[in-house]
């Protein structure tokens, strides 16, 4: 008996440890109550609860398994067949996956279940046979909101401990990291292939994904399917957007109803009001004129609206093409006179590299010793070093040490000299330098390594062999 | 009573060994075969030592039996006769010293070759290694490393480093130091199969086991330590790479791929993964 009260206490303590809801920004304990209310209803209007989510088109994620149109609508004695012509490329259907109609006839008609799938013909046979088929040519999404309920499991399986549930980087194993896990609530991802002024594109975040973060906690993901890697980027996606959208909100409405600011106008109303004016501000005035705010459909909605639509068309257009780092000129490795040349650029006054990374690249530099600026708001930081966005210490990169945090391809190198690190006191070169130019750089941080061996590296080295035209491809005899 | 305790006691045994014949052909608890020839020879040394202690087994249980059911037989209320007591007979526990000690003698001596060729380095088949390294035309000599790759465990991955190829395509070494033309992996290990190939195993930080059930391979990376590890596959396959050593939060994150291909997939593989590491943006579309 004691044993089982003993077990039950136990799980309703496991089970208080582990529930399971989104988190709200620090900010948001400073808004007056009203306010946090209005931020909870349209973050919960738009994006539901961590069981419960709420899939909003308009965020333009690839939130279904698939879309399309029917083709050919079939009724025989087996049941109805359904031809579906499938917009390229959508995730694996297997049976049981729910056919909601998006227009035409059967458009608000309960949704149809797939009993059998084809994935050569795309031919589902209905679990029920319908009444009324649907036209061809009418709409269809199959597997609705899909992507995102599997990214959310795959990602509680893997990524929430450290990440977070609202993807904060504040999982419960976060406090033991250093560097600590990504905050997506900010949009911001340091290691991307695209443009400076541009966000990560879903290739960069399942690239990571892929191989992890060499130096960091984040380790690699190799073993996901292709489906699955898409639905983890997906539900990052859908939180960073969530994060960014509470971001933004709580920010707005921080200048006029945060505790401090409503205090202030009460009290310049009560002196209003000693002075004898007749129309001043009082508390409930100020709530009043908050609500006939929020629920005018001119007004706040407005503005919310305008914000998300504004987030959603930057994340579009970090996964267009022109979003890319390309460049122009072909890397050509192993030359000792771009070395020398990228050593000049790196030690020139001008790129100022060695203010950070140190002038032997130990990351050593005076910058690391000195007052900066905080990157949000301009202000002196309270401490020496160097910082990150989300106010982090953020020691420049030893170049010693031949780990590559964004990856060791030579674009990976290319694209944080030329976009900079986004989020991070490392700075976009792109604009100043020609392809050239990076190159020598990206050259000179490869040989850094090798530059100056440190006691215990050894003095081992391989030795080219002789030229053999193409002798590993002739067959073995 | 007595005759429940009697059942109670033979029925578990039964029960026991019943289930162990079953499991085999039902695949319980069982692994397929070894695709490893000398993982095939650590689950011979299985089966040995399973075959004795199923004797042993067996026949201590029907001596419990035996004198259960004995004892249970004796019904007569008057009986004044007492148990045997053997203990301290000195026959007896001389037996039963020596003959473990015999058992157990055997099979530290009947694994030996087993065990050597595993784990002690000159018993390595050495000749086999270098004729794959030969096939692939490394450019070595004796001295340098038979090992095709240096697998580091770190939490929570395993990290692949293969040798490169030099300015004339040539495979290289694999050095102890990292080189500018080493290639990078992680999570997936890929090995030309049908003869004994070794790697080196490391740790970057805490103790981590390099584990591949299939081959029945198992051997802890300790921080500080370069461990050669060999093995072989009969055919081109994949297979699962586990950590085998409780190494921290995330220990069950560390599941990797071992692949085993032929020798000519493994340098195709190699120059693959060469370009995409030596990858620059500039693609075939854009111009010149």
């Amino acid at each position: 008996m004691r044993a089982c009260v003993c077990i039950a206490t136990l799980l309703l303590l496991a089970s208080g440890c582990q529930k399971v809801e989104f988190s709200h920004r620090a900010e948001y304990h400073e808004l007056e109550g009203f306010a946090q209310e209005f931020v909870d209803q349209t973050l919960n209007k738009y994006f539901g609860t961590v069981s419960d989510m709420v899939v909003w088109d308009r965020l333009k994620l690839n939130s279904h398994l698939a879309s399309g149109t029917v083709e050919q609508a079939i009724k025989d004695d087996h049941g109805t067949h359904l031809v579906l012509k499938l917009n390229e490329p959508h995730q694996e259907i297997s049976p049981g996956t729910e056919i909601l109609w998006a227009d035409g006839a059967l458009f608000g008609k309960p949704s149809a279940w797939i009993a059998e799938w084809n994935a050569e013909t795309h031919t589902a046979i209905l679990q029920t046979a319908l009444e009324v088929l649907p036209e061809e040519g009418s709409a269809v999404i199959v597997g609705p909101g899909q992507v995102l309920a599997q990214g959310r499991h795959l990602y509680a399986e893997h990524c929430q401990h450290c990440h977070g549930v609202t993807g904060d980087g504040a999982g419960p194993t976060a406090e033991y990291l250093n560097p600590l896990p990504r905050d997506y609530r900010r949009g911001i991802y340091k290691f991307t292939l695209t443009q400076a002024s541009e966000r990560a594109s879903r290739q960069d975040l399942s690239h990571i994904i892929e191989v992890g973060i060499p130096g960091t906690y984040m380790p690699s993901f190799k073993l996901l399917s292709r489906d699955e890697m898409e639905s983890v980027v997906e539900y990052v996606l859908w939180l960073s957007m969530r994060g960014e959208v509470e971001y933004q909100l709580i920010r707005t409405l921080s200048t006029d109803y945060s505790k401090k600011a409503v205090a202030e106008r009460v009290e310049s109303g009560l002196e209003e009001k000693q002075s004898g004016e007749e129309d001043y501000e009082t508390f409930e005035s100020i709530r009043d004129e908050f609500y006939e705010l929020a629920n005018d459909p001119e007004e706040m909605q407005v503005e919310f609206l305008d914000n998300v639509d504004l987030m959603v068309s930057r994340w579009e257009s970090a996964q267009q093409p022109a979003a890319q780092i390309l460049p122009k000129e072909k890397w050509v490795g192993n030359d000792p006179a771009s070395v020398e040349r990228g050593r000049k650029l790196y030690l020139s006054v001008d790129l100022n590299c060695f203010a950070c990374h140190g002038e032997a690249g130990f990351g050593d530099g005076p910058q690391t010793y000195a007052i900066t600026k905080d990157l949000e708001t301009g202000k002196d930081n309270a401490k020496p070093g160097l910082y990150d966005s989300w106010g982090h210490p953020n020691p420049p990169r030893d170049l010693h040490t031949g780990i590559y945090r964004g990856g060791r391809r030579p674009i990976d190198l290319y694209a944080r000299v030329h976009a900079g690190i986004k989020g991070t006191p490392m700075p976009a070169f792109g604009s100043k330098l020609s392809d050239q130019e990076i190159w020598d750089l990206v050259n000179f941080i490869y040989s850094v390594p090798f530059e100056n061996p440190r006691a215990g590296d050894g003095l081992k080295q391989a030795e080219n062999g002789e030229p053999v035209q193409n002798v590993a491809s002739t067959p073995s005899p | 009573m007595k005759w429940f305790w009697c059942i109670f006691f033979m029925v578990w045994p039964i029960v026991a060994v019943v289930l162990c014949l079953i499991a085999p052909s039902q695949g319980w608890w069982f692994y397929s075969e070894s695709v490893n020839p000398l993982g095939r020879r650590i689950d011979h040394l299985f089966y040995v030592i399973l075959w004795i202690t199923t004797i042993v087994f067996i026949g201590t249980q029907v001596g419990l039996g035996y004198a259960l059911f004995r004892g249970a037989q004796k019904t007569d209320a008057g009986d004044a006769s007492k148990a045997w007591h053997s203990h301290g007979r000195h026959d007896l526990e001389v037996a039963w010293s020596i003959i473990p000690a015999i058992i157990l003698l055997f099979i530290a001596l009947y694994q030996l070759d087993v065990w050597a060729e595993y784990r002690v380095t000159d018993a390595f088949p050495r000749d086999k290694m270098e004729g794959v390294l030969k096939r692939l035309h490394q450019v070595r000599t004796p001295k340098d490393s038979l090992a095709l790759a240096e697998v580091s465990g770190r939490q929570f991955e395993w990290r692949i480093r293969y040798p490169g190829f030099d300015a004339n395509g040539n495979l290289l070494p694999l050095m102890p130091d990292p080189q500018p033309t080493d290639l990078y992996a992680v999570n997936e290990l890929r090995l030309p199969s049908g003869n004994p190939v070794m790697i080196n195993l490391r740790s970057l930080d805490v103790q981590h086991s390099f584990f591949l059930p299939d081959l029945r391979v198992k051997q802890d990376a300790v921080p500080g330590l370069v461990i050669p590890v060999w093995f072989a596959t009969d055919s081109p396959g994949s297979h699962q790479l586990l950590c085998a050593e409780l190494c921290g939060w995330g220990h069950y994150k560390m599941n990797a791929r071992f692949i085993s291909e032929s020798e000519e997939d493994f340098l195709k593989f190699l120059r693959e993964l060469q370009q995409a590491q030596n990858f620059d943006g500039v693609t075939q579309a854009s111009p010149p």
